[in-house]
């Protein structure tokens, strides 16, 4: 796609979108600051958290009662601060948008959605085609969105979304209504388009894995407010609060006394001593929640010697039940102080064992897999 | 005889329907799309006509086109000519009009409009391009209700037009007037090919209302019309 026109490079050359809005909805308060820059930024959290709201303020869909958003210098809406207020349409912002469920125009044909982006642009019609081929979807450019499959809708609206020029690419589950091994063809394209243009792409999403398959950081969004924002891996080794470790689905959850600080900390859990990282701000005796991520769970073969990935907080659990998620097995086992924590694992490790529920399991606890969480507040209780 | 008032009927139904199909459809937009204060109270004013009685509707309206109304002041004057009969043919058609656009227009998914704002489009080419062919089928209904309803217009157009054979008297005006004489050939001629008409129009409309507008972009029935 060649830009036909760049309005808004003067602000810089990096496009930069920043945002810090204050909106009341009955009685939900939405406050979220964000920053951006060229990657995939997910916004992330339970459905009610706002998330589609702040991709809305963005395009000029719903108007925040103040803050100020800016794209690549540009104001797109200002109320509440000086100078003066702003509140650009949606129609002069032309931000690229893949809603939910996509929103393809039912009465036009794949082509002529595309077409209808362009606005007057000329050669409408090859420019639409030419869109469709970058999305493998030139072949169905005549079909009529219920003919397409839900992966090629989402195709024809993503095409749709980068018609405008745009810089900024707003997504809203854009993977939910697509079976997992389109997923991830979508994933990938999404990614490489992403590094293509240079755009900046916020993603809204409720699933984990979506967010690991294209994120580059993530934004965690609860009760209307951004918790923690990072890089995503740091993210979900180091959640910043309890609150964050739940709403990131990180299940594994431990309420521990520290009972021994040194080289490495021990942590006294309902009668089981844990191996944690040597942690300075932890003093014996404090009450502290930690985290065990279920990646660091291993599993112990019983028939062969334990390498140092199993040599520590070795334990003999049950096994009481047994999921599968697209890529990943989960077990839920019972430790011997009567706790259940999950260990989560690629689907063809382990093979040669058979974990079935009720079978027992020798499990380690990998050091730094245990994670004491920050003393923010609780999110379950306030906030 | 019949010739003319067949000829008059077409005409004034045609005014009518056009002049109660725009208003309605803005109504029917207005109603389905914005909120503001005394919402309800403009829905029930419109909708007055599907209640009065026709002789209250005609003195309305005669007040409205009478010598002292704004028309005669502009000069105009309507009464007992066959605009009277085709304003008074859109007021009742109306209510019918903004009821089934309202429908229609309330039926069209607001994201697919929203999505078209996103893209540049202004609100004038939202309405045409995107609601406008989305609802076509509920407001094609509505402008045959409208028009059916127009069509057999009687007490209201009597009042303000009066029923001057060649001039305003149209096929229902036609019919009692062929009754009063004895004209029964005429008559029978007539009352057959209301009827018709009449049955044929609401046919329409059911059959307009058994497949309902594709709502959303995901749905999975069949194509239907044609392009837009």
């Amino acid at each position: 796609m060649t830009r036909a026109y760049a309005p808004s490079d003067a602000g810089g050359p990096h496009p930069h979108l920043s945002l810090d809005i204050e909106k009341r909805v009955h009685a939900f308060s939405l406050h979220v600051r964000l920053e951006a820059g060229p990657g995939v930024l997910v916004l992330f959290g339970a459905s009610g958290a706002g998330k589609t709201t702040v991709l809305n303020t963005i395009a000029g869909l719903a108007r925040p009662d103040r803050g100020e958003i800016l794209v690549n210098g540009r104001v797109f809406f200002r109320r509440g601060r000086p100078p003066s207020p702003v509140d650009l349409p949606a129609r002069l912002r032309r931000v690229g948008y893949v809603m939910q469920d996509y929103a393809l125009f039912p009465h036009m044909t794949a082509a002529e959605n595309i077409a209808f982006a362009l606005r007057n642009t000329a050669d409408r019609e090859t420019k639409a085609r030419a869109l469709l081929d970058r999305v493998s979807m030139a072949h169905l450019a005549d079909r009529r969105p219920h003919q397409l499959s839900g992966g090629q809708q989402q195709r024809v609206a993503i095409a749709r979304a980068l018609a405008g020029d745009t810089h900024v690419l707003l997504l809203d589950e854009p993977f939910a209504a697509v079976d997992a091994p389109v997923r991830e063809r979508l994933q990938r394209d999404l990614r490489a388009l992403q590094r293509e243009l240079d755009l900046i792409v916020l993603l809204v999403t409720h699933r984990l894995e979506d967010a690991f398959a294209v994120g580059d950081r993530i934004a965690v969004l609860h009760a209307g407010r951004i918790q923690q924002e990072g890089p995503i891996e740091d993210v979900f080794r180091r959640p910043a609060s309890r609150g964050v470790a739940e709403i990131m689905g990180i299940g594994n959850l431990v309420h521990a006394r520290v009972a021994d600080v040194g080289p490495v900390t021990t942590l006294d859990w309902d009668g089981l001593r844990l191996e944690a990282p040597a942690d300075p701000s932890l003093t014996p005796g404090a009450s502290i929640t930690a985290h065990i991520r279920p990646d660091d769970v291993k599993i112990v073969y019983p028939d062969r010697p334990a390498g140092p990935q199993v040599s520590h907080n070795v334990l003999d659990a049950v096994i009481v039940g047994v999921r599968q998620s697209a890529n990943a097995r989960i077990l839920r086992v019972r430790l011997p102080n009567g706790h259940d924590i999950e260990v989560r694992f690629p689907l063809l490790s382990y093979a040669p064992l058979s974990l079935e529920a009720g079978e027992p399991v020798r499990i380690a606890l990998r050091r730094e897999g245990i994670i004491a969480l920050g003393s923010s507040a609780d999110l379950r209780h306030g906030n | 005889m019949i010739g003319d008032a067949l000829r008059l009927s077409l005409l004034v139904t045609v005014t009518a329907t056009v002049v109660a199909g725009l208003f309605g459809l803005l109504l029917g937009r207005l109603l389905a799309r914005q909120q503001f204060a005394g919402k309800t109270l403009l829905e029930t004013a419109v909708l007055l006509p599907l209640v009065l009685p026709p002789s209250v509707i005609g003195y309305y309206l005669l007040i409205g086109m009478g010598n002292r109304s704004v028309l005669s002041w502009a000069g105009v004057d309507v009464l007992f000519t066959w605009p009277a009969a085709a304003i008074a043919s859109a007021v009742v058609g109306l209510p019918l009009m903004v009821q089934a656009s309202k429908a229609a227009i309330a039926g069209v998914n607001p994201t697919l409009e929203n999505a078209a704002r996103v893209m540049g489009a202004g609100e004038i080419e939202v309405f045409f391009r995107i609601t406008l062919p989305l609802a076509r089928r509920g407001i094609l209904a509505g402008v045959l209700l409208a028009g059916a309803r127009a069509f057999g217009e009687f007490g209201a157009t009597l009042m303000v037009a009066g029923s001057i054979p060649g001039r305003t008297q149209t096929v229902p005006l036609a019919i009692y007037d062929a009754v009063q004489a004895g004209r029964t050939a005429d008559a029978n001629a007539l009352v057959l090919l209301t009827t018709v008409l009449a049955f044929t129009s609401l046919l329409v409309v059911r059959l307009l209302e058994k497949q309902p507008e594709r709502r959303d972009a995901r749905s999975p029935r069949g194509e239907t019309g044609g392009p837009a």
